[in-house]
């Protein structure tokens, strides 16, 4: 165990005390925050583009490249969230449910001050599950087969439908389902059937997520704003970006919870940040006194999700390096970087080399603290973006949507793609149907499909392993609940019970 | 004065043209465009053997990825483009020959001549907790019950998909297939008990063999491998002669030059290759990989190809997941 701190303090040291490492952990950092908040640009793609400029460094030194890039694209996705309503990257689509409310309040700079802080503790609470639990999240991440990976993708789409529609959540599911839809199209991927493609060979590819991700945010957002003429920057106060420790220290429980559904979604093998945050958002919204204030800028939403998608970085690092199998898309990227620098990640990392989770954990401390390092500077600038007048402000946007969609495979049909998504969004946004579950149900999809498919092959048609399954069977129940709940019937009973049952128990203790 | 400049400059200018044109292949710099991600298989074993190549060639070997398209098909048609003049070389992999019927290559691999430094060999695991202790318990526990035991492998139509196809058909029995999205997801599943075998590579399962997770069973290749910690797995080739008719089907990693290039220039690449595959390097980088090095080159190398082209292509087409009839390519059958 001393031995272990020993090298992990070294490892700190070996960072720290060279020039070379520290301008490339903040560089770093810094472009991974410019990948995340650009839409279009993910910490996915910033991992793959940094992976071959990395060859000729050591195997240390490209994890502190990665890892730094990791963790600002995870955090990076934030600022768009907050200061235009457009998630710069999936994982950062739920904190813009109260963010932006909050950046209209004239909050923007003591939002962002919040989301930096909440993702960095984030990063270092998933660093301390890494170094000391590993064992035991692999041993929970070895019981998802087929069955689990469907129910959990399916959940995904449902919980993101239940918690952003304002009025009925039947339009929330509505929105889910035609992302869902969205997803089929394309070669199935077990068996190559064209689907929806009415012989279009740009079809067979399938629908890419990023561009339906930029038209279906970006393109409302800056209908909406040109309309409106909403000026967010004359209303922005000047205000302290640091956030209040107070604040940091009431949510002691909230933050532990999150990091907690971080690790946990993050260690699951193929989902990554964005489910993190949305189940982090629910729980927080769930367990709330005053629920009706999310959706309206309520910050301890914005410090859940911000927690829960960077504590889900250090989550997936962990069957990466310990089985090889990537917890999430930019794990993925990052299995390709270590097999690059000759380290083959597995049961016999430990004995092969020694001392390398140690090192990454370092890293991953010396990476959220950059981060934050980085972010609380960075904080005041970019505010400053909206005071930029919208009819100038909103083109520019326009146009970086239009270069991100293009940019991710030079592909055309993309641009044909993210316009009539956007169009259409924005006629389902007018109407009060959310955004959010469609691009999660365009991501999820094909993760639902081919899983449920899979897992009939294996079972050779039967669904009872649903039920026999705990995992699986928790997972069915938790959707049943959450489907049922929104019955009035359903609901009124479910308050009844709760105002007996904690009736009863208050009761009980002010007679005892 | 500014004549003797200008004298001393023609001067240079012609020593550099005389020196440029007594030297042969290669007087600049080369180019190897691989054409599937940095980080893969085939990116790593290029840029080892590209290192190596610059070395003997005395020129430097630029590592560039170009992907995107159906089975590496923009870095191969951005490759195939540039003069053939020996100065740009496109990393390459087993599927690329399959390009062609997924719409994204109108000619055959014959276009190309190949350089192939070799690749991991495939082999059967199964989960621990299972009752097959060798492959003689597995062939038999199929034969017993046609079409039960689940095996996983990466996508319909992928090498490790192809090797449990000609596993099947050599030791005559019926497995339920399972497809996963890649090597990692099917050893994953392998390892939940989701399916009981897999195929993949030695390369890709070796940390969750040596490290108890999976209990290997035999080897897809005519050889027996040793491997570090678990010790000798036997070649499925022993028990199972009918195999040799359909196996091995090995990855070839490598890369290739367009067959027009002059044959000065490949020869000079011939022999920086066969130096390169020989150095210490090379063999250590191999062994540690577990990988299978191979050096073919030439008619012998566009065999192996042409073979790949027609199993790959037609195995495919008859899956119904390809976009292309091979017969429009004239890619034979793959031979019996």
């Amino acid at each position: 165990m001393i031995d272990t701190f020993g090298i992990y303090l070294q490892s700190l040291g070996h960072v720290v005390g060279s020039p070379a490492h520290l301008a490339i952990l903040f560089g770093s950092v810094l472009l991974g925050i410019i990948f995340g908040a650009l839409p279009g640009l993910t910490s996915t793609l910033g991992v793959a583009l940094l992976t071959a400029v990395t060859y000729g460094m050591d195997a240390a030194t490209a994890m502190v490249c990665l890892l730094s890039i990791y963790v600002g694209g995870t955090y990076g996705g934030s600022y768009s969230s907050i200061l235009i309503n457009i998630p710069g990257t999936a994982a950062s689509a739920a904190t813009a449910l109260d963010g932006y409310p909050l950046a209209l309040k004239g909050q923007a700079g003591r939002t962002i001050g919040l989301a930096t802080t909440s993702s960095a503790i984030g990063t270092i609470i998933s660093m301390l599950f890494l170094v000391t639990v590993s064992p035991i999240i692999l041993h929970f991440a070895l019981q998802f087969t087929s069955f689990e990976f469907f129910l959990l993708a399916f959940f995904g789409i449902l919980i993101s439908g239940t918690l952003t529609t304002p009025d009925l959540v039947i339009k929330g599911w509505i929105s889910g389902f035609l992302g869902l839809f969205l997803s089929m199209v394309g070669r199935d991927r077990l068996q190559f059937y064209p689907r929806f493609t009415f012989g279009i060979p740009e079809l067979d590819g399938g629908i890419e997520v990023v561009p339906v991700l930029i038209g279906a945010f970006g393109i409302p957002q800056i209908i909406e704003v040109l309309k409106n003429r909403v000026q967010v920057g004359e209303i922005q106060k000047l205000q302290r970006i640091l956030p209040e420790f107070g604040t940091i220290l009431r949510n002691v429980p909230k933050i532990i919870r999150s990091s907690l559904i971080g690790v946990g979604v993050g260690c699951v093998p193929g989902i990554g940040e964005d489910i993190a945050a949305w189940v982090s958002y629910g729980a927080a919204k769930n367990t709330s006194k005053n629920p009706e204030n999310f959706g309206k800028g309520e910050p301890t939403a914005v410090l859940s999700t911000e927690v829960a998608n960077n504590a889900c970085v250090g989550g997936a690092i962990i069957p990466l390096l310990n089985l090889g199998i990537p917890g999430s898309p930019p794990a993925a990227m990052l299995l390709g970087a270590l097999m690059l620098h000759g380290v083959t990640p597995g049961p016999m990392i430990t004995f092969e080399h020694p001392t390398f989770i140690i090192e990454c954990a370092a890293i991953l401390l010396l990476a959220s603290m950059a981060m934050w390092i980085v972010g609380i500077t960075l904080a005041k600038q970019v505010v400053k973006v909206l005071r930029i007048p919208a009819p100038l402000f909103m083109p520019i946007v326009g146009l970086l949507c239009i270069i991100g969609s293009y940019a991710l495979g030079l592909d055309i049909t993309n641009l044909y793609l993210m316009i009539p998504v956007g169009i259409v969004c924005y006629f389902l946004t007018e109407m009060g149907y959310p955004i959010a579950p469609l691009v999660i149900g365009v991501i999820l999809g094909p993760m639902a499909d081919e899983n449920l498919r899979r897992a009939l092959m294996v079972t050779q048609g039967s669904f009872w392993p649903i039920l026999t399954r705990p995992v699986a069977l928790s997972l069915v129940l938790i959707i049943a609940w959450l489907v049922l709940v929104q019955f009035p019937s359903v609901k009124a009973f479910k308050e009844r019970w709760a105002a007996n049952v904690l009736g009863r128990f208050r009761s009980s203790r002010h007679g005892g | 004065m500014k004549k003797l400049l200008v004298f001393c400059l023609v001067v240079l200018v012609a020593a550099t043209g005389v020196y440029a044109a007594g030297k042969a292949f290669p007087k600049r710099d080369i180019t190897n465009v691989v054409v599937w991600a940095a980080g893969g298989g085939t990116d790593v074993c290029n840029r080892i053997v590209s290192a190596e190549m610059a070395k003997i060639l005395g020129v430097n070997i630029n590592v560039i990825n170009k992907t995107g398209g159906v089975g590496g098909s923009v870095g191969m048609a951005y490759a195939f483009s540039q003069p053939a003049d020996g100065y740009t070389l496109a990393g390459v992999s087993e599927s690329c020959v399959t390009a062609g019927v997924q719409g994204g290559w109108d000619q055959r691999m014959e276009v190309w001549d190949f350089f192939i430094v070799g690749g991991s060999p495939d082999l059967i695991s199964v989960t621990p907790d299972t009752p097959y202790k060798s492959l003689k318990d597995l062939v038999e526990a199929a034969k017993k019950a046609p079409g039960t035991i689940k095996a996983g492998a990466s996508a319909s139509g992928s090498i490790h998909h192809l090797n449990l196809l000609a596993f099947e058909k050599g030791a005559g029995i019926k497995l339920n297939y399972i497809p996963y999205p890649g090597s990692a997801p099917a050893q994953n599943a392998a390892m939940t008990g989701e399916v009981s075998l897999v195929i993949t590579s030695l390369a890709e399962q070796q940390q969750l063999i040596r490290g108890g997770k999976l209990r290997p069973l035999a080897m897809l290749i005519p050889n027996d491998f040793e491997v570090a910690d678990v010790g000798k797995i036997p070649s499925a080739f022993t028990d199972y002669p009918g195999l040799k008719q359909y196996l091995p089907i090995s990855q070839a990693i490598g890369f290739a030059v367009p067959a027009k290039t002059p044959k000065e220039v490949k020869t000079v690449l011939e022999g920086a290759f066969k130096k390169a595959m020989a150095s210490e390097a090379m063999q250590k980088w191999g062994k540690e990989n577990y990988y299978l090095l191979s050096g073919k080159t030439g008619a012998e190398a566009q065999k192996e190809f042409n073979h790949l082209e027609s199993l790959f292509a037609w195995t495919l087409w008859d899956l119904g997941a390809a976009k292309v009839d091979p017969a429009t390519l004239k890619i034979p059958k793959p031979a019996k």
